[in-house]
């Protein structure tokens, strides 16, 4: 709708009409607005701000989720790890979960191998599909989020279950929850050819507790619960039926 | 008109008016008053306009998160009562009941069971690149959507699916719904082999689930899915002063008097730049999911019109070409115009960190491509990293510089662990108008592509890791 000579026609009308309108305005000194006045359009504008900040919680809390898989990628641990706080937590497939940020560090350096990028070795965790919400208290916030992976070992794809907090105006990770729902090598694909998960002695460092769900992945069922009621209904999520497994929607 | 209202408009432009004029005089604060009021009702229109765009990509992606783990009956929860659903030349399927039905069977669950889905079916499918145009009524919008599938039947079969999508969405009683989607199959492609190997549809092609589950009318215009090149009816028609891709031009906050009103004015003031910064984010959104629905479909000068007049367009090694009409050659490098038969040209956007400048004039952001390829029948997978620079022209976003940095190249059938492919060099026949402004290599080399930002959390700059 923004076109430059329509927009200078209309500058020009306009200021004809504000000086005509001004030289009505501008004889005659009336009193400052009464704090009756002015009380409403501050509660009016508070109210917007607090809504307009809620879309920009939205975008910083992806902007941490993004930036997380970006330094996934390159095996950028230190980076990483810096999107935790203090005594944020990691829980990634069946290894259990690390406390504290230095556990985080860890969980990736000894765990995955050390800081690269190393050449040859592709670890490319795209992050598709992210969800966020920001709670009531607008001090922290939920995601949901895909991983879609391609390695040098083949195909992966998960999910994230990620909660945030806001610490002097920063989101950061609280916990980061990263169940799998398919891994699988390059040659057939998914077609019978999966890992069924890890566990917490696949390989090291170990964590600090045990898993907090225990499931496998495709062939079989598991859902990772939602944090956010349906949108149109604001139903809860159901249970999934027992046909889709005992162990399914965990804890 | 857009969403912008009349009111805010007169009010910003009284103020312009103001600025040019050049008169010095003290408005009465009765004008200031109006004034501000009349501001205060563009901006809780502005927020509506941003909310609207983000619950719509909400409603989107909860779908997909629905549909992957069989909660057909929560995602038909997601449409209007009376809303429609066409599936490829399935037909059109009329009603929450129908819609619920029919995703049931594509996606594998028990009629009857609840929610959930047997051992040993698949059915991820990952919804990506919104475009959200909202109707200047505030209450009805239109998003154009990709959808890929990774989808199985444990040790039957394993295959890609593709598709984009076409929605209506309606607000009722102050809650988005979708009223209408198209979904225009691709393909789903068997793993072995995978889309290149695919062979033209002859007839019908219709799914076996129509047989079990006729429509309730037929799909309105007929199209033939990959190998053929159909391009899925955009829901906008101009893309210039398509809303979707504008936001409010730059903006310089003006001096306000020291007293109450002009407090409220300020804080007016910062709030409107504190949104129309958000605002700019979906629009750069909605700007580069467009580009990459140009660029999967061969429209070179759609997509290069995109470019401010001095853009730059850098794809991997290939150069730099510089303004609209260089771009659209060194796009044409991809293949013909529209593609040819059996032309594959997936390029998805996605995983964005868009920063704004504190103006609202300029933005940068870093995208994430997955690419699908495929020509005279060889398929390729491919994955890359944007980073762009983009500038707010009187209002509407434009891409001012692109650049695409190549991660890997693979043949699909050995993969890209054992057949990856080097990037091409620039064009002999279409030169670029600069040499590549970095060299590099792709797989099996990797290398960091420089940030545009600073660590998100720790504030700190960004290189590579110390070991």
């Amino acid at each position: 709708m923004i076109h430059y000579r329509k927009k200078a026609t209309g500058v020009l009308r306009h200021c004809l009409l504000s000086t005509a309108l001004i030289a009505l305005c501008a004889p005659g000194a009336q009193a400052a607005p009464s704090e009756a006045d002015l009380k409403p359009i501050e509660q009016q504008l508070n109210a917007l701000g607090t809504r307009i900040q809620r879309l920009q919680d939205l975008n910083e809390v992806t902007i941490v989720q993004h930036a997380y898989g970006y330094f996934v990628d390159k095996a950028q641990w230190r980076s990483l790890a810096d999107l935790w706080t203090q005594d944020g937590t990691l829980e990634i497939g069946g290894r259990g979960v690390f406390l504290g940020k230095a556990r985080v560090f860890e969980y990736m350096n000894v765990g995955l191998g050390p800081i690269g990028p190393h050449d040859g070795l592709l670890i490319d965790h795209q992050q598709f599909q992210c969800l966020p919400t920001i709670d009531e208290d607008g001090l922290h916030a939920s995601i949901r989020c895909i991983a879609f992976v391609m390695s040098s070992g083949g195909w992966g794809h998960n999910y994230y279950e990620d909660r945030f907090v806001k610490e002097n105006g920063v989101w950061k990770f609280q916990k980061l929850h990263g169940p799998f729902n398919m891994y699988s090598g390059y040659k057939i694909g998914w077609l019978d050819n999966t890992v069924l998960n890890t566990y917490p002695e696949k390989f090291p460092p170990p964590p600090d507790l045990p898993p907090s769900v225990i499931y496998l992945t495709y062939p079989n069922y598991y859902i990772e619960p939602f944090d956010y009621p349906n949108p149109v209904t604001g139903k809860p999520m159901p249970p999934p039926s027992p046909r889709a497994g005992g162990e399914a929607f965990g804890r | 008109m857009t969403v912008l209202t009349r009111a805010a408009r007169l009010a910003s432009s009284l103020l312009l008016g103001l600025a040019l004029c050049g008169s010095a005089f003290a408005r009465s604060d009765d004008a200031r008053l109006a004034e501000l009021q009349a501001r205060l009702r563009g901006l809780d229109a502005e927020t509506s306009y941003v909310e609207a765009i983000t619950q719509i990509q909400r409603l989107g992606r909860a779908l997909g998160y629905y549909t992957d783990k069989g909660y057909f009956g929560e995602a038909a929860d997601l449409f209007t009562e009376d809303a429609t659903f066409q599936w490829g030349m399935d037909g059109v399927y009329k009603g929450k009941a129908r819609i619920r039905e029919l995703l049931t069977r594509h996606g594998g669950g028990g009629l009857k069971d609840g929610p959930g889905l047997p051992f040993g079916r698949l059915n991820l499918r990952m919804q990506m690149q919104p475009l959200v145009t909202v109707a200047s009524d505030g209450q009805h919008a239109h998003a154009r959507w990709r959808e890929w599938d990774l989808l199985g039947v444990y040790k039957k079969s394993a295959s890609w699916g593709d598709a984009i999508m076409e929605d209506d969405y309606v607000k009722e009683s102050g809650v988005w719904k979708i009223a209408a989607r198209r979904y225009y199959l691709n393909f789903v492609a068997p793993y072995e082999g995978g889309w290149a190997a695919m062979k033209p549809v002859t007839g019908n092609w219709q799914s076996p689930v129509v047989k079990d589950f006729p429509p309730d009318a037929q799909t309105p215009a007929s199209y033939a899915p990959f190998p053929a090149v159909f391009v899925p009816p955009y829901h906008w028609v101009t893309d210039h002063t398509l809303r979707a891709i504008q936001s409010q031009p730059p903006i310089v906050a003006p001096k306000r008097p020291d007293d109450a009103l002009g407090k409220l004015e300020a804080l007016a003031d910062a709030k409107e730049l504190q949104l129309a910064r958000q605002e700019s984010v979906r629009a750069i959104e909605n700007l580069q999911a467009m580009y990459g629905y140009y660029i999967d479909k061969g429209q070179w000068r759609k997509a290069a019109s995109l470019f401010s007049t001095q853009g730059t367009y850098e794809f991997g090694q290939s150069g730099v070409y510089i303004g609209n009409a260089h771009i659209e050659r060194g796009l044409s490098l991809m293949g013909p115009s529209g593609l040819e038969e059996g032309q594959l040209n997936n390029y998805v956007m996605a995983q964005q960190i868009i920063h704004v400048s504190d103006d609202n004039r300029t933005a940068k952001a870093r995208w994430r491509s997955d690419v699908e390829l495929s020509r005279g029948g060889k398929g390729r997978w491919g994955g890359g990293i944007y980073e762009n620079e983009y500038v707010n022209d009187h209002g509407t976003w434009k891409l001012s510089k692109l650049h695409y940095y190549v991660t890997f190249w693979g043949d699909y059938d050995e993969g890209w662990a054992k057949k990856p492919f080097p990037m091409d060099p620039p064009s002999t026949t279409n030169p670029p108008d600069q040499p590549p402004t970095v060299v590099y290599e792709s797989f099996p080399k990797l290398r960091i592509v420089p940030f545009h930002y600073n660590n998100p959390v720790s504030g700190k700059p960004l290189g590579a890791d110390a070991p």
